[in-house]
């Protein structure tokens, strides 16, 4: 349903100087089913997002929505996206919900009447069938976010993009919208690509992950196999007095990421790697030891530390 | 596309409705100026050459700022889309950004007009001073808002690239009332062609041959036909450069940075 295929974007800064913010990117989703598009600041997420939906131009690469590429065939492609943008309102705050669907819908060619039946259809499935008819404005940040993501299935697309939908939204307007994100592509049969830092989000909502770092792709695959691969190797470990600066940096080298002055979670590629592990801890007590079973946080967390310490490497090597 | 113009219209009526005070201040000037020119001059003229000269003036004002509205409003409309976070979304619309650009001009352009016509009523029935304007006034009027709405899609491609009009506009307006004002109809020998290609010059020169002259629009003979070769010039030359700037914006990934 979408194909992403071979995407470059290099931006040109004010000083001239040329950054290359997604570096050749691919990949393809079928209808019904969740990506999550993970990576930290700056990786290039937003603007691969805006890429797809034609937003932005790419230097090189194409999109293809249901058959219709973004830059060939914009209008039909359109027809088939919606998108609730990072950082934007996305919806005018003087008008309603309900006068939103009708504008938004009507400039993708829907009639009114099906705006209205469609608006509140999706209110009343968020229970906001009362707020039909207060200004935007008056809502709160939450529902704001869940009119928006309404008015983007206005024109039902079969693609929807959520860039950090759930940024900054308290945990019940998150867990709505995640429950309906589910709905949607589960149920409906709409492909959602979703970007996000809150990694128990991606794992509660994810069938395929993908994580992108400075704009490559570094992993991805579907969530279960991901999860599936770091499975059993993650430990966590407390101890029964703060660590030394020099232990800590011990642990960090051998990859240990510390959640608290006594507490680090480490990914054991070779089980025997504890007995170092513990040799280093020497003498402090270990008063807790559990073999975890992976999360996506714990796996993003350990991912990215490792590739960008193998690009620091390999930059070390090259220069 | 149907569906677009009534969402469009729909829009703008709700806007209306909600916020009547930017309408109400909108109108209070309409209704000065007509009351002050209707005042004004019925105690020069004493009322004989009253209606010839007048109908001029509030025609050529009427005129005048529906042209400006329709060079200012698409360039306002991408920054305060642009500033309301709605920008990329009115983008993500499968008619194309220039579409509902012009669709929203011309709401507010006919609104302004209704309101217009309704004010300029009111005050003939109050000063008991009738004005004739002809339907055939109405021809230049639309030829004028075409070239206009071509000016429109300049300054709008300039707010998409530069993120800024204002000063851009200012000028503009200055130059246009110069073009307006100056007798570019009789300029002779290659300098004739000034008189057809600057925006708003032939129609110019229709509407003095049909006002001051009393010529009907067709008698006025090439003036109407070259209106029509300058608003479609315009019209085209707005939207090709409107077409590379978004172009360029998307390539630079800043449609929508403020
Ligand atoms: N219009 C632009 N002009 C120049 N550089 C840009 C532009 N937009 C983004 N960049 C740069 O491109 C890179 C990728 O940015 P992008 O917004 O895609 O990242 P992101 O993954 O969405 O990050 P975040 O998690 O912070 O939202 C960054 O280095 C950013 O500074
Ligand atoms: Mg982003």
């Amino acid at each position: 349903m979408l194909e992403v295929d071979g995407l470059v974007k290099r931006y040109k800064t004010k000083d001239r100087k040329v950054v290359e913010a997604v570096k050749g990117i691919g990949f393809s989703l079928e209808a019904g089913r969740i990506l999550a598009f993970l990576g930290p600041n700056g990786a290039g997420k937003t603007t691969t997002i805006k890429m797809i939906a034609g937003l932005i131009n790419p230097d090189e690469g194409d999109v293809t929505v249901n058959g219709y590429s973004v830059s060939g065939k914009p209008k039909e492609a359109l027809r088939e996206i919606g998108a609730v943008l990072e950082g934007s309102r996305n919806l005018y705050w003087r008008l309603t919900p309900l006068e939103n669907f009708e504008y938004w819908a009507g400039i993708r060619g829907v009639s009114r009447k099906v705006a209205r039946e469609r608006g509140r259809e999706l209110m009343s499935e968020l229970g906001l069938e009362n707020k039909l008819g207060s200004t935007v404005q008056q809502l709160s940040r939450g529902m704001q976010q869940q009119v928006a993501i309404c008015a983007a299935l206005i024109h039902t697309p079969s693609l929807l993009l959520l860039d950090e939908p759930t940024l900054g939204l308290d945990l019940d307007a998150s867990d709505r919208i995640q429950e309906y994100v589910l709905k949607l592509a589960h149920e409906r049969g709409v492909g959602i690509v979703l970007t996000t830092h809150q990694m128990e989000i991606a794992q509660a909502l994810a069938d395929y992950v993908s994580i992108i770092q400075s704009g490559t792709l570094t992993l991805e695959g579907l969530k279960s196999e991901v999860l599936e691969r770091y499975a059993g190797r993650s430990y966590l470990f407390e101890l029964g007095a703060v660590a030394s600066v020099e232990v800590r940096r011990k642990v960090e080298a051998r990859g240990g990421v510390w959640s608290s002055k006594v507490e680090f979670r480490v990914v054991l590629d070779d089980p025997t790697d504890i007995y170092d592990l513990m040799r280093v801890l020497e003498p402090t007590a270990i008063v807790k030891m559990v073999r975890e079973t992976a999360d996506l946080a714990m796996i993003f967390r350990e991912h990215t530390r490792m590739a960008s310490a193998s690009e620091e490497a390999l930059r070390g090597v090259t220069s | 596309m149907l569906n677009a113009l009534t969402a469009e219209w729909r829009r703008e009526w709700i806007q209306l409705r909600r916020y009547p005070t930017e309408m109400l201040s909108e109108l209070v000037v309409i209704v000065l100026v007509f009351y002050g020119l209707f005042l004004g001059a019925s105690y020069m003229a004493g009322g004989a050459i009253f209606s010839g000269r007048l109908s001029d003036i509030i025609v050529g004002y009427v005129l005048w700022t529906l042209s400006m509205m329709s060079v200012g409003t698409m360039g306002w409309t991408i920054s305060n889309e642009a500033q309301n976070g709605t920008l990329e979304q009115v983008f993500l619309s499968p008619f194309g950004a220039w579409f509902i650009l012009l669709l929203r001009n011309m709401a507010s352009v006919v609104i302004s007009l209704l309101f217009t016509v309704i004010t300029l009523f009111s005050v003939m029935a109050i000063t008991h001073h009738y004005l004739v304007v002809s339907l055939w006034d109405v021809v230049p009027a639309l030829l004028m808002i075409a070239s206009a709405m071509g000016l429109g899609y300049l300054v709008a491609s300039v707010t998409i690239l530069m993120k800024r009009s204002q000063q851009l506009l200012n000028l503009l307006q200055f130059i246009l009332l110069f073009l307006i004002m100056s007798p570019t109809a009789s300029l002779s020998g290659p300098w004739r062609w000034v008189g057809i290609i600057a925006p708003f010059a032939p129609v110019v020169a229709l509407l003095r041959n049909m006002m001051t002259k009393g010529e009907s629009i067709l008698s006025a003979g090439d003036w109407l036909i070259w209106s029509v070769v300058n608003a479609v010039l315009w019209l085209l030359v707005g939207l090709t450069v409107f077409a590379w700037a978004q172009k360029k914006a998307k390539r630079r990934g800043n449609l929508s940075h403020y």
